[in-house]
């Protein structure tokens, strides 16, 4: 095949000859990833350019391309908003919350499954612990206030029960953020154990038996082998979180979220739900994702940068 | 781990086998209270009575929750969705990943990269709905699975794995005259069979629980998947969207009880595919996550 171009140099016109019958050997492949591309470019592409009435007083009538622009109009309406930046402070309070509960649990739990023996017991504890990962929102939601009402749930029978007043769980802002935090932790945290668990699998055995000749206990194996064996996964797992400070998905703080505690739970992406589909703010809305998405990239860039700085894979 | 434990009561080990099975048991109770609900009595339920167990046991809100033609509709839209929109997207993502993983092929990394740059950026909600819209699909099931066709994640875990199966079949087979499609029918599909069910799991359980894109895409109420249905029964007009006044059912009022049965029958074909998936999954979700 191509080994021979380290023999000649090809002319221009026999490397595009020899391009072009590489092409039409391949003309089966191509078909494959054309209806791939298609919907790349339909419900992707088009719609990147569609951001671009962010700048345009959008018109129902006129459309995307006919609306006239109107330069920053909109950004500078959105910005001194005080609604967004409540939205903005929201996603970042809930996002830096959930990650300072799940991220060390994750790796304890990960950890404390890696040092199970029995392998029936591993086996059921991980199925268990993965399921909450496939149930939507809506169930989620659901469950939750059947669990955590402030009358009649049965979190709050417990606590009656011991002698504990009920707790606003769902209808108190800093409650609601507790409820929020330990439905997310629930759903997650077994499915975040898969990635460490991988890595852990591949810590190298020979230097735990080296330790234990040496007469290292169990703990001192966990804080000399096991732990730096799995930094640099650690590492990348939190730059990762990290770099998603900005996003939050909609279900959960919307599914969650009621009137009495809409100051909190009022994130960025209920926000521009709201704005764009439910007021038909077209522009405002698609300003405020464009401003997510540009905040996004710009974190995930230093974000990759620090990581190669400090030694790391990229994220990227 | 291989190494040889002296002989003496190993107090971390119970201690972490009874943590995790704390854990384990903290996972599983919210389902056990919905059942627990779903059964009970009405005074029981009513008086706080019910913790860990039905009390007053009796099957009614099932009864009732299985008359409901809506239900019935809402679980019949969402089986559609799901099997329709499971078998595109396996296709689309094969094709997508065996395409993009001959190493030759012109053009893979500007197509990749194609691919790839979606991850980082996007058009966001109102210029993909205004697309949707524009295509036609607006108020028809299929903007619940057209949209959303191939996930990139999905692509990069199944392009990882055709990258690592070895050449050496699928040259043997081209080399024999074989054309692209039948090597990737007779030679790899049957290769990959646990990471197609891993991808596949992944891709039935987005589409069952499919809430956002119904809300957006789905106005008429007869056309409500499960999750839409599901989120009118139990939380009425609280949600204070657009969609919710339409509702016939929402709102009625509806017994604890009957709630916790309409999450148990929405959730159940869940429980039920899932132990057969789920020794794939794993497998399938390290091969990506490593090498992604």
């Amino acid at each position: 095949m191509s080994t021979s171009t380290n023999t000649y140099n090809p002319t221009p016109k026999t490397h595009v000859n020899r391009t072009l019958i590489k092409v039409w050997n391949y003309k089966w492949i191509y078909l494959m990833l054309l209806p791939v591309m298609a919907f790349y470019i339909v419900y992707r592409y088009i719609p990147m350019y569609g951001v671009t009435i962010a700048f345009k007083d959008y018109n129902v009538f006129k459309g995307v391309m006919g609306s006239p622009w109107c330069g920053l109009e909109v950004f500078k309406k959105i910005l001194t908003n005080k609604n967004f930046w409540l939205a903005i402070r929201n996603t970042l309070v809930l996002n830096f919350l959930t990650l300072l509960s799940s991220f060390p649990l994750t790796i304890i739990v990960s950890l404390m499954l890696n040092e199970i023996t029995g392998a029936g017991f591993k086996k059921v504890t991980q199925s268990v612990l993965y399921l909450p990962h496939f149930i939507s929102w809506v169930v989620v939601a659901g469950i939750a206030t059947n669990l955590f009402a402030q009358q009649g749930g049965t979190v709050n029978n417990m606590l009656n029960a011991m002698g504990v007043s009920s707790l606003p769980f769902l209808s108190d802002n800093k409650w609601w953020i507790f409820t929020y935090v330990v439905c997310n932790v629930w759903k997650e945290i077994g499915w975040g154990t898969i990635i460490y668990l991988a890595a852990l699998t591949g810590v190298d055995e020979s230097l735990y038996e080296a330790a234990h000749l040496d007469g290292a206990t169990k703990m001192q194996r966990l804080i000399y082998i096991t732990i730096p064996s799995i930094k640099s996964v650690i590492v990348t797992m939190l730059i990762l979180q990290i770099s998603k400070m900005m996003t939050i998905g909609l279900d959960a703080p919307l599914l969650l979220g009621n009137k009495k505690v809409i100051g909190v739970s009022e994130v960025i992406s209920t926000y521009t739900y709201r704005l764009g589909i439910e007021s038909a703010k077209y522009s405002d809305s698609t300003a405020i994702g464009l401003f997510q998405s540009v905040i996004n990239i710009i974190i995930l860039l230093a974000a990759d940068k620090f990581a190669k700085v400090i030694g790391e894979d990229g994220i990227i | 781990m291989a190494v040889v434990q002296k002989k003496k009561f190993p107090v971390g080990q119970v201690v972490n086998y009874g943590l995790l099975t704390l854990l384990a048991f903290v996972c599983l109770y919210p389902f056990l209270n919905v059942i627990s609900y779903s059964l009970s009595g009405y005074n029981a339920v009513l008086s706080g009575r019910v913790t860990f167990y039905p009390i007053d046991f009796n099957v009614d809100a099932y009864k009732q929750i299985l008359g409901k033609t809506q239900i019935w509709n809402a679980m019949r839209t969402t089986v559609t969705v799901t099997l329709i929109g499971t078998a595109l997207s396996l296709i689309l993502t094969i094709f997508a990943a065996y395409g993009l993983s001959r190493k030759d092929l012109p053009g893979r990394k500007l197509l990749t990269g194609m691919i790839l740059f979606t991850m980082y950026f996007g058009g966001g909600m109102i210029p993909t709905f205004l697309v949707v819209k524009g295509t036609g699909l607006y108020d028809t099931l299929g903007a619940l699975f057209i949209p959303q066709a191939v996930n990139v994640f999905n692509f990069i875990v199944m392009r990882t794995f055709f990258l690592n199966l070895p050449e050496s079949l699928e040259e043997a087979a081209r080399i024999d005259g074989a054309s692209y499609m039948k090597v990737l029918i007779k030679i790899v599909l049957p290769l990959s069979l646990s990471i197609i069910a891993t991808i596949g799991l992944f891709y039935a359980v987005g589409y069952w629980n499919t809430y956002f894109d119904a809300l957006l895409y789905i106005q008429n109420p007869d056309k409500y998947t499960l999750q839409l249905r599901l989120r009118s029964l139990l939380f009425g007009e609280e949600l204070n969207n657009s969609n919710a006044n339409l509702e016939g059912m929402g709102t009625q009022v509806m017994t604890q009880s009957l709630k916790m049965a309409t999450v148990a029958v929405s959730t159940v074909p869940i429980l039920i595919v899932y132990p057969w998936l789920q020794k794939y999954f794993v497998k399938g979700v390290m091969v990506g996550s490593v090498k992604g």
